[in-house]
């Protein structure tokens, strides 16, 4: 250790700074934060993830997609069949789940896109979900997988089993979640895809909807700007 | 060493009477605080002892009496006691002192000044112990096994958080450290492998199985159990109808545990140092020093390879590793010994300057006084210990095998097994399987007698 000047006043300041540290020690008790936290109300937009999509995508990319298959799979009132109480039949449809195809994890998400989609499913007059514990239940007693219910044999031995449960099925619906990105320096842009897919058990006959969100990705508080406003075309 | 060469001229002159009394002082205060000092391994070796003996009741006492009077280490303590009570067969207590450590953990994180200057002056003992970045992502898979071993309804919770705080200290690591630190730091392969496990077992889920026991064959390459399970969740099913999972899971060997030890300051960690004491001082750190007191990890070997599974007096598999603790702790600890040293450096400095300054400033001419300060300040520094808390009664591994078997009740045997050859007749229990279900063992084995029960998930 050397000194870098031996002076008195030197070592007064010394000392006061060691001294300094016993202060500081005392003074500085309990500086530990506390975590808080606080109600984020239905009109506030959601917080948007800095690494990965969060609630601020998922949540409009099912609210589009299901409105736009619920709007494709309208039924119209000539080709509707009507009950004995003349209101028309709902269509009874079996959410078989998600499927993550994107580059992200969805972690504690996918069971939550898998309830927003069956809820709202189930809200509209025309289709009605079946419950995900028959659902699982039937998947249990068959031992297929979600992916190979589209094999004939394996459609007919699955939608046997819900109809013995009275849960008869008339569609089997899937959603697929995908991903797309573009790097560029210090940016990227993921585009997420939401895919709905339902599938007439009868005919086999397939509708599908989608609902797409892109979500940039900056490490600089100026990359948005620099990306999409100020040089949006410029290459690497 | 040269720290101070000339007293100031100008100071008061004190008694030398007084400057003695003063220095003889400041010895019988560094000696007291040398005997009071018990170090954290000699506190927790008596019920570490009992635990390792079986004797899991002499063990929760002993722990129990040192959680009423904790020195620093509360959370490790608390940490065994949830080891003693889950092998106890308690698992809900175990979860509920594992939640409290991880919470508490979680709000040490944040720095503290207070600490980081009391520590300059003592020891690294003053720190509040945060946990080891190993010990922080292990108790997120104690809570997901606690969980296992009752109903499960927050262990899908648990494996989450477990993957979230690996990436908080890959993160975290990555900012200090550089990209040297690779997505594998800290991360043992058992983490993966459980939420794969819970995820496959919802019998939908298969893709997120996949992604998981991918992560897990990363962390753990090669390992048959694992190729197995990837294959199986790519084209297979969860099992055949009429038939359950059993998943034993052996904590095998003692785990890693920390002592003292002495070590050089490397140039990164002197210039460390360095940063450290100009937030204190002028001063500048020499570019050699004597050793520093340290930590060192240290595991016993293997007390055998794995455990045998016998179903109904048949022999039909053997567990196989998924976790090497010793690892585990080993690459968190050279991670973190530049910061370890640096900071022994720094308060050495510190400690010194103290010294001199004080001499400097009371006039200790007489050879009597300056003996007597020299003799304090080498008090000061032998007053202080390596920091060795831990938590001490990890296994050393983690082992695991899948069975799939027919639902019923059958007779599942444990043995250890080393050179193929049984060592012991090990533990004999039944256990229900249900179809389409998982049922979880587990078992620790830190020689070749279990301890405690063997847990049977409900």
């Amino acid at each position: 250790m050397t000194r870098t000047q031996s002076s008195g006043s030197q070592s007064h300041k010394l000392l006061l700074n060691v001294l300094g540290l016993g202060c500081l020690v005392a003074s500085m008790a309990g500086c530990r934060g506390y975590q808080y936290g606080h109600l984020v109300g239905g009109d506030k937009p959601d917080m948007v993830g800095s690494h990965s999509a969060g609630g601020e995508v998922y949540k409009p990319l099912v609210e589009e997609a299901v409105a736009r298959l619920l709007g494709t799979c309208a039924v119209t009132p000539a080709a509707a069949e009507f009950g004995p109480d003349g209101l028309p039949f709902s269509r009874r449809v079996c959410f078989v789940g998600v499927e993550n195809k994107s580059s992200e994890e969805l972690g504690d998400f996918k069971d939550q896109i898998y309830q927003l989609i069956d809820t709202q499913i189930n809200r509209s007059q025309a289709f009605e979900a079946i419950s995900r514990r028959l659902v699982d239940a039937a998947l249990l007693e068959t031992r297929l997988r979600p992916d190979s219910l589209l094999i004939p044999d394996n459609m007919q031995l699955f939608t046997s089993v819900l109809q013995r449960d009275g849960q008869p099925v008339d569609y089997l619906l899937y959603a697929t979640l995908t991903s797309g990105t573009t790097e560029r320096n210090s940016s990227s842009q993921r585009d997420y895809l939401l895919t709905l897919e339902i599938v007439d058990t009868r005919t086999g006959h397939y509708t599908k909807e989608q609902a797409e969100l892109s979500k940039g990705y900056h490490r600089s508080p100026l990359g948005k700007l620099a990306n999409y406003s100020i040089f949006p075309s410029a290459g690497r | 060493m040269q720290v101070m060469t000339k007293p100031d001229s100008d100071a008061t002159r004190f008694h030398p009477t007084f400057v003695l009394v003063f220095a003889s002082a400041l010895s019988s205060v560094c000696v007291v605080a040398l005997i009071g000092c018990s170090t954290h391994a000699s506190r927790l070796v008596g019920p570490r002892q009992a635990f390792y003996a079986n004797d899991l009741s002499q063990a929760h006492a002993q722990l129990d009496k040192l959680a009423e009077n904790p020195k620093g280490d509360e959370t490790v303590v608390q940490l065994d006691l949830a080891m003693v009570e889950l092998l106890r067969g308690d698992a809900a207590r175990a979860e509920r002192r594992l939640l409290e450590v991880r919470d508490q953990w979680e709000h040490l994180e944040q720095k503290s000044l207070a600490e980081a200057a009391a520590s300059l002056v003592t020891d690294d003992r003053r720190r509040a112990y945060s946990g080891e970045d190993y010990e922080k992502v292990l108790v997120r898979v104690f809570l997901t096994l606690a969980s296992l071993m009752q109903d499960g309804v927050d262990a899908e919770s648990y494996t989450l958080q477990t993957l979230d705080k690996h990436q908080q200290i890959v993160a975290r690591a990555q900012e200090k450290w550089g990209d040297s630190v690779t997505e594998g730091y800290c991360s043992p392969a058992i983490a993966p492998y459980l939420r794969g496990i819970v995820r496959e077992a919802t019998l939908h889920d298969y893709d997120d199985a996949l992604a998981a026991y991918r992560m897990a064959d990363t962390l753990q390459p090669g390992s048959a159990v694992i190729t197995a399970d990837i294959e199986r969740v790519t084209t297979g099913t969860h099992s055949s109808p009429g038939h359950g999972v059993v998943y034993v899971i052996g904590l095998v060997g003692r785990g890693p545990y920390k002592t003292e030890t002495e070590a050089l300051a490397t140039q990164e960690a002197l210039l460390i140092a360095d940063q450290i004491l100009s937030a204190v001082g002028e001063y500048s750190v020499p570019p050699t020093l004597a050793p520093v007191k340290v930590p060192q990890v240290s595991s016993p070997p293997m007390p055998f390879e794995q455990l045998g599974v016998e179903v109904d007096g048949r022999a039909i598999a053997t567990t196989m590793p998924i976790t090497d603790l010793h690892e585990l702790a080993l690459r968190s600890y050279e991670a973190n010994m530049t910061e370890v040293i640096a900071r022994s450096v720094a308060r050495r400095i510190v400690k010194k300057g103290a010294v001199y300054t004080a001499k400097d400033k009371l006039q200790a001419d007489s050879s009597i006084a300056s003996l007597a300060f020299d003799a304090a300040g080498v008090l000061w520094e032998a007053s202080e210990s390596a920091d060795t808390r831990c938590w001490g009664v990890l296994p050393r591994e983690i082992q695991c095998v899948r069975l799939e078997i027919p639902a019923g009740t059958h007779q599942i045997r444990l043995e250890p097994i080393a050179s193929g050859s049984p060592l012991a007749s090990g533990v004999l229990v039944d256990v229900d399987v249900v179809d389409g279900r998982n049922t979880y063992m587990l078992s620790y084995w830190p020689g070749i007698e279990s301890i405690g029960d063997v847990l049977i998930s409900h």
